[in-house]
């Protein structure tokens, strides 16, 4: 249906409309309007995906000299797909009806894994190797030596890309992640290189939270967008633990162990440098004198990732002297993995703030804190530099230098945890080292300040208020929407005693109680005999369900019930589970009538 | 300060407060709920909740039933011949005590009265009983144009047992009705008081197979709404209600009573061959064909093959021509031809000289008019009490 909310015609691809639907995209046309942020609860189920779409879509179409972007982040890749699904099923509707002014390029971005299909290298186990073999064979310096050396293995699919240029564009359309794998298989481009270039002309992107939130990932993917962008984060009721995850890190013994090989493995590389291509350490040296971190004119293969830090927050100042000559870098980082490791060593669990964390660093180990702010750049430069492409090997080291990094960089909103035990084997000793931010704001601020609009949509978000204080930002619009029925079709109802005035409750110490265990069971069998069709019975675990059950065969309470109707059980197995699940279906239907036992936790 | 006022009223007051707050959202719904203070006597002194529910019903089936009065001015083909199973269901569930005394005792007297009001509405028309015990279905009887017959077998065999089946029930009425001339409406009203149904194959292909025979299923239930009786009735045409109390089920079961609508495609005008016989004269002897014995007097003569019926309408034992006499055709005719619906006329004083002009008498039943609920048939200036009569 096509109706009009103000001044924007709204095309909606479904003959019907809920009410809530209706009056959530209004709010969003306002909070669009004011160019702020905002906050919508609307429930699952409702179609909230489809009105922002609609409603975004429209708005865009509806102003046509001022063109916003569409970002939209989910959680999964999974979601990803759903909304590129409903989408497809949008834009068919609007090019039916506007005809080709209608047409937008949407493309959804994941990792190499989901996007390669160059079959070597998705034959990697996992994520990190795919990236690691990846860029074993797209990495500029080993391109270049394939030039005079053909044994060297490159990518096909890349080569195309990179020879095609100018030409490598998609054509308009809406392209799931299937679409762009099949799209450059037949064209002989790389999907996952396309889709990236392709963030910068496309209308609508859809991929995963981390791609704006984590300043790893976003300072490649996500530094070209523009102001004039909406944001929505779709299911964004946990987006505080995101924000927290993504600017907190872990170092555990094993780590500091992979550092140390990986140290000894970096130290080969640069004497074998220093023996056949000394040149090039001293470029890299005299290009740090001269205040540049990293190389400018690096190719977009070649940035592995960003630095972990914030962008506002990175020092844009020549990297200090004591880390600029490659040996006395690694020095550093061998008297920083050592401190980390006596750190670690410890009886007690152990709080500590950055600032006393670094205080210490610096008076026992003698690194200081400008050179830990340095530490990310340096390491990526002498990468590089050293030309290393097994980059998951390199993983424990990376995660050392991201330590480092934001250890010095930030004095506020993080603490450091020393714990000595792992909670899961309280016997075992695993010490772990956790750098935590406690504040959620700081990885989403700088999403805030550059977007025009961003939106926090979730089906659970309550208490509302507490998301702009927690986020700290000020939404223009903070609604939440009730979900409409077309009857009364709900009965709450907390039992608290069973028919003989006993007291029931599936707390943990009554759930073995024979009488609680009664109780519930009379309480289902006149359930059972009451209510048409089907019953469905949600348990608290796996194990309860199973003892319960025991109990109520014995007791021939399930006797009573399988009298009744019949009985499906959920396991752990998923093929049993559909079997019972579509049986049980097909129970009600028929008017046999069936009970499930399921566990919802 | 209204805080203070209420402690000193004494502690309940503020124990009232505190659990006032204590309470959930979804709780503070029923808080309010007096049920106590919304009863009302009704005519025979008993206590009766004011059910908002059942008013709103009743002004949506008034409604409903207005709406279906100006559509019957235009001429709605309906079956008038038509040959109802009737199929209650005796499964144990039928002995559950919710309608007093017992459902199967409420059932059998409301069919009964059924009976009764169909043959009156429908002369031309046969009744069939069939009873679902045990997970089997048994003819009670057979198709047949008596109401004696029917309520004797019926009130015979009064006993619930086993569970229900509402295939099998099918499967037999199917088989019965499919013997059925074509020119009769096939028709099956289901009175289900079980809440499953335990059947040998796929309910889904006997509907299927009773919608291929024209065959409209109606059900009536007696516990609660089953999806299954629902697809059924929609798949056929039928109608689905669940009966709420006694009072309820009546009405449900004698709205069964006048013809329905014939399904478009599948009414085909037909001839039909009847017979009008003769009264016989006082004093004549003859050889009846339905008790087989000797009868003196009253009685009514084929005009094919002059053998003795005693009653009408029926069908000639003899030769199978179906004997009816002109009144019985004219009650029939009547639903052809219904009356548009009255019209209320205002009981204000003011208008005391019009009601003055029509007369003081109901042109039906004679009685005097007084108080409300007064109604002028459409064309012509008689009043009546009742609204359609």
């Amino acid at each position: 249906m096509i109706f009009k909310i103000e001044d924007v015609t709204v095309y909606f691809p479904y003959e019907n409309i809920y009410p809530e639907q209706y009056e959530y995209m209004v709010e969003l046309k306002r909070s669009l309007d004011a160019k702020g942020h905002c906050l919508l609860e609307m429930p699952t189920g409702t179609g909230k995906t489809i009105a922002l779409l609609s409603l975004i879509t429209s708005y865009r179409l509806s102003r046509p000299d001022s063109p916003i972007k569409l970002v939209y982040c989910t959680r999964t890749v999974h979601e990803m797909e759903k909304t590129l699904a409903e989408l497809k099923l949008l834009h068919e509707y609007q090019v039916r009806h506007l005809g080709s002014q209608a047409k937008i390029l949407a493309i959804g971005l994941s990792s190499r894994k989901n996007l390669c299909v160059n079959p070597k290298v998705l034959a990697a186990e996992n994520r990190d190797s795919v990236d690691a073999a990846c860029r074993k064979r797209t990495a500029s310096w080993v391109r270049a030596l394939s030039a005079e050396n053909p044994n060297v293995e490159l990518c096909d699919y890349f080569e195309n890309y990179e020879k095609a240029a100018e030409n490598a564009l998609l054509p308009p359309g809406v392209y799931t992640l299937e679409d762009l794998r099949t799209f450059g298989k037949n064209r002989g481009w790389c999907p996952y290189f396309l889709a990236r270039h392709m963030v910068q002309f496309a209308n609508v992107i859809v991929y995963s939270y981390q791609y704006l939130l984590d300043p790893k990932v976003a300072g490649i993917i996500s530094k070209e967008l523009q102001k004039e962008t909406v944001v929505v984060f779709d299911e964004a009721h946990n987006i505080d633990n995101v924000c927290i995850e993504a600017l907190s890190v872990s170092v555990r013994r094993v780590t500091l162990e992979g550092a140390n090989r990986n140290l000894n493995k970096i130290r080969q590389e640069i004497d074998r440098f220093k023996a056949t291509d000394a040149g090039r350490l001293r470029a890299e040296y005299n290009r740090l004198v001269e205040g540049l971190a990293l190389r400018g004119d690096l190719s977009g293969t070649d940035q592995w990732l960003a630095n972990p830090a914030l962008p506002h927050d990175i020092l844009k100042e020549a990297v200090p002297g004591n880390i600029r000559r490659a040996e006395h870098f690694v020095h550093v980082l061998r008297r920083l993995l050592q401190y980390l490791g006596g750190r670690l060593d410890t009886d007690n669990v152990e709080k500590e703030s950055p600032v006393s964390f670094v205080s210490s660093l610096n008076s026992q180990a003698g690194i200081e804190q400008k050179t830990l702010k340095f530490c990310y750049d340096r390491l990526q430069s002498l990468m590089l530099t050293l030309e290393i492409t097994d980059t998951d090997d390199f993983l424990p080291i990376q995660t050392v230098c991201d330590f480092a990094t934001l250890v010095g960089t930030y004095a506020r909103g993080f603490s450091i945890i020393i714990e000595p035990y792992d909670e899961r084997m309280p016997h075992i000793p695993d010490p772990i080292l956790q750098l935590s931010c406690h504040d959620a704001s700081l990885a989403i601020k700088p999403v805030f300040d550059r977007f025009q609009s961003v939106v926090i949509t979730s089906g659970t978000l309550s208490p509302i208020d507490l998301y702009p204080r927690l986020l700290s930002f000020n939404p223009v619009v903070s609604r939440s929407f009730k979900m409409s029925m077309t009857r009364d079709c709900i009965c709450p109802m907390v039992l608290t005693r069973g028919s003989d005035q006993l007291p029931v409750s599936t707390k943990f110490d009554m759930r073995s109680d024979p009488g609680v265990v009664r109780n519930y069971g009379k309480f289902l069998v006149e359930m059972v005999s009451i209510v048409p069709d089907g019953v469905v019975c949600f348990f608290v675990s796996y194990s309860y369900m199973d003892g319960i059950i025991a109990t109520w065969n014995e007791t021939g309470i399930l006797k009573e019930i399988m009298q009744q109707k019949l009985v499906f059980i959920e396991t752990q197995d998923v093929v049993e589970t559909t079997l019972a699940l579509d049986n049980y279906r097909r129970a009600c239907d028929c008017g046999r009538g069936a009970v499930f036992f399921s566990v919802a936790r | 300060m209204s805080n203070q006022r209420k402690r000193l009223n004494g502690e309940r007051e503020e124990d009232d407060e505190e659990d006032a707050e204590g309470i959930g959202e979804w709780e503070r719904a029923y808080v309010d709920d007096r049920s106590w203070e919304a009863l009302q006597e009704d005519e025979s002194g008993l206590l009766r909740p004011i059910d908002n529910s059942a008013i709103y019903h009743a002004q949506y089936r008034r409604r409903l039933r207005i709406l279906s009065a100006a559509a019957a001015g235009t001429r709605i083909q309906k079956g008038l011949i038509r040959y109802l199973y009737i199929v209650i269901d005796f499964s144990r569930a039928a002995a559950e005590t919710d309608f007093r005394p017992s459902r199967m005792a409420i059932m059998a007297k409301h069919v009964e009265a059924f009976i009764r009001e169909f043959f009156d509405q429908n002369p031309l028309s046969q009744i069939g009983l069939v009873s679902i015990k045990n997970g089997v279905a048994h003819t009670l009887t057979d198709l047949g144009g008596s109401p004696e017959s029917h309520i004797q077998a019926l009130m015979g065999k009064l006993e619930a047992l086993g569970d229900s089946s509402l295939q099998n029930a099918l499967e037999l009425v199917h088989e019965h009705l499919n013997q059925v001339p074509s020119y009769g409406h096939r028709e099956v009203l289901i009175l289900y008081s079980a809440l499953c149904t335990c059947d040998p194959g796929d309910i889904m292909e006997t509907i299927q197979k009773c919608k291929k025979s024209k065959l409209r299923c109606s059900v009536i239930g007696l516990s609660a709404e089953m999806f299954i009786c629902k697809h059924l009735c929609q798949e056929t045409g039928g109608l689905y209600s669940v009966a709420v109390d006694e009072v309820h089920l009546k009405d449900l079961l004698l709205e069964h009573a006048p013809p329905p609508p014939a399904i478009a495609e599948f009414a085909v005008a037909n001839l039909i061959k009847m017979g009008f016989p003769q009264r016989a004269a006082e004093g004549s002897m003859a050889i009846c064909s339905c008790h087989k014995d000797v009868k003196i007097g009253a009685g009514y003569t084929c005009p094919r093959c002059k053998a003795r019926v005693c009653e009408l309408p029926t069908e000639c034992t003899i030769c199978g021509l179906t004997l009816v006499s002109s009144p019985h055709l004219a009650r029939s005719y009547h639903h052809l031809f219904p009356i548009a619906p009255f019209d209320e006329v205002p009981t204000l004083s003011s208008l005391n000289d019009s009601r003055r002009k029509l007369g003081k008498c109901c042109f039906g039943c004679q009685q005097s008019l007084l108080g409300a609920g007064i109604y002028k048939a459409h064309n012509c200036l008689n009043i009546s009490k009742d609204r359609l009569s």
